[in-house]
């Protein structure tokens, strides 16, 4: 790529230094000439490789240039998100015959991730692959390896890292605005029966792997693993024990997940992490609350705030600060670039994030390829997201304590 | 027995009612079902900065913006429409539609005086200022400043491919709707003849019988700005940049969602039957004497689902 191409490259992706404020994207730059975007691939389209297909599509600058699926419907389906891409059954051939495409997004089941990510990294691509890593520590550990000695980059699909929300609310968290962590709390609720349909039964249960409990790494590990990131990315520590149970409150079809999980997460310093998820309740969705002596702070993935203590100190920023109500509480609403809006009189249009977090992750991913830079999320920052998933999800299926030792979080 | 699923989406209340004999599967499927319009919200959505919509709405008078088939095949009938109907259907209207203050995300709209924007006849509008490459799948707009609004099909589109997403899952009855004005009916109840749907209002109440098809009400109710004492209704009427006054109220069945949807709002604006319109339509204009016989005048209890009214009231009476 040439450098005029980089710099309509990085413009058009919104991944330049300044892509990362709230605006949708910068991609008032000078067209693309024909045949400079940078070819990719998107292996597995089923609901998140459509997802990855649809923020692709707002970068001018990436030509999806093949999708590959074992599933004959989906690579139908996938195709026309993608038109022009070439198809494959497999993701082997596909590496195989298409020597140029050398970026792949991976979002197969999780239990594949281990064959398709090594194979990739092995061929030379820049390799984005989605959370959780895999669905064992040794596959984990396999792809590790594999990206240790890896002619490209990658990147681990953990959203919470790129998100500017939650970029600027580190920087509370890190600064005396939160003090002193008192405990921290998230959830993933969502009523949804987790099943995906199909009228022929063999695909049905190649589908649904995610309730077949020798796959599938339950609520904590499929949904909990990108917020445990957040808290490994805020805490810099990682837990010691994990209690935790699980039931099946709605969805009482012959399943043997549970549709609703608590985990108690402890750390060495006494603090406690309380995680549940259900898919009977939707009430408040995703979010993750860090609880400091001066405030708390909720992220929302799309929106963030911050709670104050009565006794904390004002700072000089709060004067412009758009607020919003929770019952008795007030949350001061988290915007990135909040300083330049409030000089602009626009404040409130930077509530709340313009594209999904997964949108920020990729151009991320796409930033570190051009300009040859370490990745926002690393294989071993992925690799202890979902070590803490498994063994979270391991206390809630056996119901027994499970210890943490540090071994289990390196990479080797 | 009935299973029954919703979502708040492209600014209303979408509500999937399946019937059948195996509720957890019923689920599952509507599960998906209800999936694919969230998708297609997210995708077509004037109001998210993220959606594709507001993406080629950035870019599309810049330089051509690739699109995906769907969604190029959803233009491509929308400018289909756009010329069959006189131009009384037309989705460039945003310009207008901002103008006149009706794409204020909460709360009434503003009187045009009051938003402070472009007058309105000075909007760049006009679906022949869209250029779509076949080929290489692509949008691009002629005009600086144009601006698409899919409020006139969006909900019957995002409802087509739900009703598809259920028939490739083999669910055979059922009923989806948007907001009540675009309804979308599989199959029939059993021992009916179809989904019979009544136009609530006031005196006798046309009903028509819905099988295997979709229905699409327009009228300049909803969102609605006050101005010089007349109450205009957010339908704009694309050659005259203002919302089309006369006509209280166009119905149309179809065989897709999308094109009842189209067709309902080009009707409203004509107030009358354009020779271009399709066939397989069958239309209601209010005041109208040549109303298609498929719509027979009884009262509203004689549907199981009355428009405007919610669902409740028909999966009450449904068997």
């Amino acid at each position: 790529m040439t450098e005029c191409d980089r710099r309509s490259f990085m413009m058009q992706t919104g991944a330049g230094v300044a892509a990362l404020t709230l605006m949708p994207e910068f991609a008032t730059a000078a067209p693309q000439s024909e045949g400079s975007a940078l070819p990719v691939a998107v292996i597995g389209v089923g609901r998140q490789g459509r997802a990855i297909l649809g923020e692709l599509q707002k970068m001018d600058a990436v030509q999806v240039a093949a999708i590959c699926d074992i599933d004959e419907r989906r690579r139908l389906s996938g195709q026309r998100r993608a038109g022009g891409a070439e198809v494959f059954p497999d993701h082997r051939a596909m590496l195989d015959k298409r020597k140029d495409i050398r970026t792949v997004f991976i979002a197969t089941p999780t239990h594949l991730h281990r064959d398709v990510a090594v194979d990739a990294i092995q061929a030379g691509c820049n390799v984005y692959c989605e959370a959780p890593l895999a669905s064992t520590i040794e596959d984990c550990r396999a792809i590790a390896s594999a990206a240790r000695s890896a002619v490209g980059i990658v990147q681990a699909g953990l959203q919470g890292r790129s998100n500017p929300i939650y970029k600027l609310a580190r920087t509370f968290y890190r600064s005396d605005a939160v003090r002193h962590l008192v405990s921290l709390s998230a959830q993933y609720h969502k009523k949804q029966s987790w099943r995906t349909p199909s009228s022929d039964p063999a695909r049905e249960k190649m589908l649904n792997w995610r309730l077949d409990p020798a796959l599938s790494l339950g609520l904590a590990g499929e949904f909990g693993t990108h917020q445990f990131d957040v808290a490994n990315w805020y805490l810099g520590q990682l837990p010691t024990t994990f209690r935790g149970s699980g039931s099946i409150r709605l969805f009482d079809d012959g399943r043997e997940i549970a549709d609703t999980v608590h985990c108690d997460i402890a750390y060495n310093d006494g603090v406690h992490f309380q995680y549940n998820a259900t898919l009977g309740n939707s009430f408040e969705g995703r979010h993750e609350v860090f609880y400091g002596t001066n405030s708390a702070i909720k992220l929302a993935w799309t929106h963030g705030w911050m709670f104050k203590e009565a006794d904390a100190p004002t700072q000089g920023w709060e004067v412009y600060a758009n607020r919003q109500q929770f019952h008795n509480d007030e949350g001061i609403t988290l915007i990135a670039d909040a300083t330049k809006l409030a000089a602009q009189g626009r404040l409130k249009e930077g509530v709340g994030l313009p594209n999904p977090p997964l949108y920020y992750s990729i151009a991320d991913f796409l930033t570190s390829i051009i300009d040859q830079q370490p990745v926002v999320c690393s294989v071993e920052q992925g690799l202890r997201a979902t070590v803490i998933g498994i063994l979270a999800n391991q206390a809630i299926v056996t119901g027994q304590t499970v210890t943490a030792d540090e071994d289990m979080f390196k990479g080797t | 027995m009935n299973v029954r699923l919703a979502t708040e989406a492209m600014g209303t209340r979408f509500e999937v009612v399946l019937t059948g004999d195996d509720p957890p599967r019923l689920r599952t499927v509507g599960e998906a079902a209800i999936e694919e319009i969230e998708d297609w919200h997210r995708r077509l959505s004037l109001f998210e900065p993220g959606s594709l919509l507001s993406y080629l709405n950035r870019h599309a008078a810049d330089r051509p913006v690739k699109l995906d088939d769907d969604t190029f095949e959803l233009l491509v009938e929308c400018i289909e429409v756009h010329a069959a109907s006189q131009g009384a259907f037309d989705i460039t209207v945003a310009p207008i539609m901002r103008a006149w203050g009706f794409h204020k995300i909460t709360g009434a709209a503003d009187s045009p005086s009051s938003t402070g924007e472009d007058t309105p006849t000075a909007a760049p509008v006009g679906s022949e200022f869209i250029q779509l490459d076949v080929d290489r799948r692509t949008i691009r707009f002629l005009k600086p400043g144009m601006a698409i609004d899919l409020g006139g099909l969006g909900k019957g589109h995002a409802l087509d491919a739900a009703a598809a997403v259920l028939r490739e899952n083999g669910v055979e009855c059922g009923l989806l709707h948007g907001g009540t004005s675009t309804v979308v009916a599989l199959g029939s109840p059993p021992d009916e003849d179809g989904w019979r749907v009544a136009l609530k209002q006031e005196g006798p109440s046309p009903v028509v019988t819905l099988r295997d098809a979709a229905l699409s009400v327009s009228a300049p109710h909803g969102r609605t700005i006050h101005m010089d004492g007349e109450r205009l209704g957010h339908i704009i009427d694309p050659n005259r940049g203002s919302p089309a006054r006369g006509t209280q109220l166009a119905a149309v069945v179809g065989p897709t969602a999308r094109q009842a949807d189209a067709w309902s709002t080009a009707l409203l604006v004509l107030g009358h039957r354009p020779p271009g319109l399709e066939a397989g339509l069958t239309t209601l204009i209010a005041g109208d004497e040549r109303a298609d016989p498929r719509w027979k005048v009884e009262g509203p209890e004689c549907g199981i689902f009355s428009i405007p009214d919610c669902l409740e009231e028909a999966t009450e009476t449904t068997p």
